[in-house]
């Protein structure tokens, strides 16, 4: 939950990485190796571990819970789109919503999280928060991966300036055993497995006080269920929604058809500009003008053959410039933002000047480079 | 200026999160007007018909009684870390109250303590006890300095809960963009906004802003670059056309200004971290952002970062792959076409544009939490524009050869009123070149022919020039001017294939330095259409007689003995190692002769000697010409940036006053020194038949909307086809010619009618104008002083 300033600071273990760092790096880790869709940190405070996520590719839906609204609002603004995720929308969906609230009640909102995180925070909690706990993480929740830290009291012996716990705030800080036999109970409570770990090596040869953070996983092994039961009594909202924020992204269709019509438009411009360079090189020097006269007949050519073959090439028709839809979907970058060609029409229709037949994006040159 | 020393932390906190160098940007504290003892009772001029006007000004209003309450914070034992400092402090949140603004050691608050010492104590994580004393320094009433800071402050939070984007200074609207896909550009509607204290109130300046932003990377754009150039320039023009401009990057909110480009190393090699360890772009993207650099073989950009506490210096690298750009390069700027497309979303005529005012004003009013806050700081907008009367002063009539004119004030134009007449004073085309690449013969002809055509009602006198034809390289150019140009050439006309700029170069840097004739550069392209081709050969026929020394035409100037200067800068942004100064004075009592000269000055170095001198033998000049010296010196002053006025009073004003004392003991001419400003955030519309339009030109503001503490006022002088009109604003920072305000504004007025190279009213005074012209010719092209027997003709039109 919180960076514990102590850990960093003591001149006899010192972590490198600091140990935060080291339990985040934990948690990014669990994600690329489970890519879960949807992820909740609760205790998110600051939101730091929150921002380290949104990075992740497989992340959609992105929540954080803290019982301090304050501590979130401090830094949320960092969980914002940028202008550029505006300007480049992602393939990826994604949300990032944050809630006011308390581990020790049920909301709706928490359902149907693949992964839900837990970074020290447990030892924050009252006894009879805690109580509670389990029954909302691991039953209503119900997430298919749960990641518990906590300090590992046995460890305190290293941290010289460690009074009682390591933090003023904590409630209570438990011993590998303790820790063990919670997880346990609650694993086997609610149909999960437990793995232990840790971040923070203990020193040589005293590898028995264990992990300065002790980390359980918990997998649950039974199939998800409980949302379908939830869902059938509808249940009060008791959190409070802080912010929200939901990224730019090409499977919006605003975005999607933006983009489409932006590529297309814009590789037409490129075709065109190729055409028209060629034929002012042509125009502009008075001993190269048979050839131009030449390659009008190309052109005409290329008309004949657009009837029988549906030729790809653009052409030239008065003062119009015909680049075939065909062409453009040649493109890369076109073909991988539509996919399918009808699919590109689709997009398209209404946005983008076609000829008749709607076969070909149409530009009229008659104004151009008057003012020049 | 007391205000300003408390509240540097406050500065702080106001610009902390834009990463860019802290400044003053609006000059408070800076009291001119106070030294002028005759503009204490009124500023205000009288001439003119009255027109009643609208701004973009909204008045904030405080509650009665209103003061803002600015507390030291200090923490025993000390505190290090800002954001510990907070926390701590916030632990206190039922004493201070949930509204504050606080960054670290100053805190306001909207209410007074009961105390004046309050001591609070906190406990940190680590179980430590510290005692933190809120001491009241200063209770600021609403017009304080310290205070508009705080608003524009709070301003700004304002339009961040509103979900506004923060690109450099603005703020705009990421979720409605405007994209112009011909050109992969997209505009974001946004707005600037800033907190003054105006004439009699606090008001809000608020105006659209557009920000351009490119849907593709700088490595994008790199490659494009590659395909259009080849391999041999790519470097050249990369470099020419991506430094100075700014990136925003893929993965934070920050802007980057582009300052070189470094192509020995690529996203694999290494950069020092913070902790001493060596790491990878690669590397460090991948585990910090998740992101993935595909192309392994780019160069890096470089930015230098400024910060003014400590003078740190130190530099980013970014990867162009990662970074994308904003604004417009000067490349794109001459894309005609683009402009067209772009103009169509960004030049919004005056309806439109309040209109989008009133959105955002509309958004302010409706958003509960925006409400909530300015409540709670005790804060209100009136979300109706203020309106005034203004002024329209007379149009000017036009005097050439003993004919005068009326112009069309609509248009604010005498090209057509103009034709036929002699000019003031022609200069004689006896002898002169025209070079030409051989497949331009047909073109050089038809210019020829036209010239031919054009000149005698003109007066001028026109022999047939020595037609040359050279290969269409730089080399063949120089090759002829070397041979060819003699002293008693008039002038040198080239006709040119392309706008490439290093054959322009070349011919000027030749021909104003080495070899100082009047040249005159031509496209071919500007000559190719018939049905144009009457009135591009007149222009270039009054242009080039300017050049040689000429006179087109005057408007009456009512002062004697008066010499009048234009000071303007060229920041050249490309190698960001020189500056130019562009200085310009007047000759003759009809002001249609001017001295020209320019300051060519290296980073670091003060401008103010270079333009010492310059003032110097700018009087030598006119006493050479007028057989005494001027009784009365204006000087206009453009290229002033926001924040600098502070420097230009206290530095330059008295250089100039110290050049004046060095000419004679007996010699005290009454000086006037006026900045100039072009770039502002108020705009005037005139209330016409229940419309909002464009104030015509000669609307001159003096009230409401100027600054209370300066001599200053508005002039719209020009007309625009399309979009809103924008006033040039005009500060008399020193005056001693006791002159009428109204004088000055008429004098200024005037001025904005004698730029020869446009035969119209202009938004800056000619000698600005010129000046500008002068220092971009050098910056551009030239680079060092021009030859200064060309300094009486405005060779550099």
């Amino acid at each position: 939950m919180e960076k514990n300033l102590q850990e960093e600071f003591t001149p006899i273990v010192k972590f490198e990485p600091p140990l935060y760092k080291q339990r985040y790096q934990f948690v990014k880790d669990l994600v690329e190796k489970y890519k879960p869709k949807k992820v909740a940190d609760l205790g998110c405070a600051d939101c730091s571990l929150l921002w380290m996520l949104k990075f992740c590719s497989c992340i959609e839906v992105l929540a954080g819970l803290d019982i301090c609204a304050n501590v979130m609002r401090e830094k949320m603004h960092t969980l914002s789109p940028l202008p550029v995720d505006y300007l480049q929308p992602s393939e990826r969906s994604l949300t990032v919503t944050l809630h006011h609230g308390s581990v020790a009640h049920k909301d709706p909102c928490m359902l149907g999280f693949d992964l839900v995180t837990c970074i020290e925070l447990i030892e924050h909690l009252e006894e009879s928060e805690l109580e509670k706990f389990p029954e909302v993480v691991f039953g209503f929740m119900a997430p298919s991966i749960v990641v518990i830290s906590t300090p590992n009291s046995e460890f305190n012996s290293l941290l010289p300036r460690v009074m009682l716990y390591r933090h003023p705030d904590h409630k209570f800080e438990w011993s590998q055993a303790q820790f063990q036999s919670w997880a346990l109970e609650t694993a086997r409570c609610y149909d999960y497995s437990v793995e232990f770990t840790g971040v923070g090596h203990p020193p040589t040869g005293m590898e028995k006080v264990g992990f300065c953070t002790q980390i359980g996983v918990f997998f649950r092994k039974h199939p998800q269920t409980g949302e379908s039961v939830q869902s059938e009594k509808p249940m009060e909202a008791v959190y409070k929604t802080v912010f929200k924020a939901v990224y730019p992204s090409l499977k919006d269709e605003k975005y999607l058809q933006n983009a489409v019509i932006n590529e297309v438009l814009f590789t037409a411009q490129i075709i065109k500009h190729r055409l028209m360079s060629k034929r002012e090189e042509y125009s502009d020097d008075p001993e190269t003008k048979s050839k131009f006269q030449s390659s009008m007949d190309c052109f005409s050519d290329y008309l004949g053959k657009l009837v029988v073959e549906k030729n790809m090439e653009p052409f030239v028709s008065g003062n119009e410039v015909y680049i075939p839809l065909t062409t453009i979907f040649s493109f890369p970058k076109v073909n991988r933002l539509c996919g399918t060609f009808e699919k590109l029409c689709k997009l398209i229709a209404g946005k983008v000047t076609l000829s008749s037949d709607g076969s070909a994006v149409m530009f009229n040159i008659e104004h151009e480079n008057e003012e020049n | 200026t007391i205000g300003l020393q408390v509240s540097s932390g406050l500065q702080d906190l106001s610009l902390r999160d834009r990463g860019g160098r802290r400044r003053d940007f609006h000059d408070l504290g800076v009291n001119t007007r106070q030294a002028m003892v005759h503009v204490q009772e009124s500023k205000t001029g009288f001439s003119g018909k009255m027109i009643k006007l609208t701004t973009n000004h909204f008045r904030l209003t405080s509650r009665p009684q209103w003061a803002l309450y600015q507390y030291h914070v200090g923490y025993s034992p000390e505190m290090e870390a800002r954001r510990l400092r907070s926390a701590l402090l916030f632990q206190h949140e039922e004493t201070i109250g949930k509204t504050h603004a606080f960054d670290g050691s100053i805190l306001f608050l909207p209410k007074k303590l009961d105390n004046k010492v309050t001591e609070l104590f906190s406990r940190t994580r680590n179980g430590e006890d510290v005692k933190i004393t809120v001491t009241l320094t200063n209770e600021l009433p609403p017009t304080s300095p310290t205070c508009l800071q705080f608003y524009n402050i709070i301003f700004r939070r304002l339009l961040k809960m509103l979900n506004l984007q923060q690109i450099g200074r603005n703020y705009y609207n990421p979720s409605d963009p405007v994209s112009i896909p011909n050109h992969r550009l997209m505009v974001w509607l946004g707005f600037t906004s800033s907190i003054l204290q105006y004439e009699e109130n606090i008001m809000l300046c608020a105006d659209v802003s557009h920000k351009v932003l490119r849907g593709e990377t700088v490595l994008d754009t790199m490659h494009s670059l590659h395909s259009q150039v080849g391999e041999e320039r790519f470097r050249d023009t990369c470099a020419k056309e991506l430094i100075g401009l700014i990136v925003l990057t893929k993965y934070n909110n920050r802007t980057y200004r582009i300052d070189d480009i470094d192509w020995d190393n690529n996203p694999k090699s290494t950069f020092r971290k913070s902790d001493g360890s060596e790491m990878s772009f690669v590397e460090y993207y991948k585990k910090q952002y998740n992101i993935e650099i595909s192309d392994w073989m780019q160069p890096v950009l470089i930015s230098q970062m400024k910060r003014k506490r400590g003078n740190i210096q130190g530099s980013v690298a970014l990867i162009p792959e990662l970074c994308s750009l904003t604004g417009l390069t000067d490349k794109m700027r001459s894309d005609f076409n683009m402009m067209k497309d772009l103009a169509i979303h960004t030049r919004l005529p005056p309806e439109q544009r309040q209109r989008e005012l009133g959105r955002l004003l509309n958004y302010i009013q409706k958003d509960d939490n925006v409400q909530k806050e300015l409540r709670n700081w005790g804060l209100s907008f009136d979300y109706k524009s203020v309106s005034f009367t203004g002024r329209v002063v007379q149009g000017e009539k036009i005097f050439q050869s003993g004919t005068m004119f009326d112009y069309n004030p609509q248009f604010a134009d005498w090209t057509k009123e103009t034709r036929g007449v002699p000019l003031i004073r022609s200069m004689p085309m006896d002898s002169w070149l025209l070079i030409y690449t051989r497949r331009n013969y047909d073109v050089a002809n038809t210019l020829l022919q036209s010239l031919f055509k054009v000149t005698p009602s003109m007066g001028i006198r026109m022999n047939r020039p020595n037609m040359i034809e050279v290969d269409d390289r730089t080399e063949a150019y120089l090759r002829v001017l070397q041979q060819r140009v003699t002293p008693d050439i008039d002038i040198v006309v080239c006709i040119l294939s392309s706008s490439r700029k290093d054959k322009y170069d070349a011919i000027k840097k030749y021909l104003c330095t080495d070899c100082p004739i009047p040249s005159q550069c031509v496209l071919a392209r500007t000559l190719s259409k018939p049905q144009t081709i009457m009135t591009v050969a007149t222009k270039i026929a009054l242009q080039m007689n300017c050049k040689m020394g000429g006179e087109l035409w005057s408007v009456e100037i009512p002062l004697k003995q008066v010499m009048i200067v234009g000071i303007d800068c060229y920041h050249d942004t490309v190698s960001g190692k020189q500056s130019i100064a562009g200085f310009v004075a007047s000759l003759n009592q009809a002001v249609t002769r001017w001295f020209s000269r320019c300051v060519v000055q290296s980073r670091g170095q003060e401008l103010v000697d270079g333009i010492k001198t310059c003032l110097q033998t700018a009087l030598r000049n006119w006493s050479k010409w007028n057989k005494c010296l001027p009784s009365r010196i204006f000087v206009y002053r453009d290229g002033v940036g926001d924040g600098q006025l502070n420097t230009l009073v206290n530095y330059e004003v008295p250089q100039f006053l110290d050049c004046l004392k060095s000419i004679g003991t007996d010699y005290s001419p009454r000086l006037t020194v006026i900045v100039v400003k072009k770039r502002v955030g108020a705009r005037f519309f005139a209330e016409i038949g229940g419309g909002l339009k464009n104030p015509p030109p000669g609307t001159v503001v003096d009230t409401v909307v100027t600054r209370p503490e300066w001599y200053d006022f508005f002039v719209v002088s020009q007309t625009v086809k399309n979009g809103c009109v924008a006033p040039t604003h005009y500060n008399v920072i020193y005056d001693t010619s006791q002159l009428k305000p109204d004088h000055v504004q008429r004098l200024t007025y005037k001025l904005c009618h004698m730029y020869y190279n446009w035969s119209g009213i202009i938004r800056v005074p000619a000698p600005c104008q010129y000046a500008h012209k002068l220092a971009f010719l050098v910056g551009q092209s030239i680079h060092r002083e021009p030859n200064l027997t060309l300094s009486d003709r405005l060779y550099y039109l």
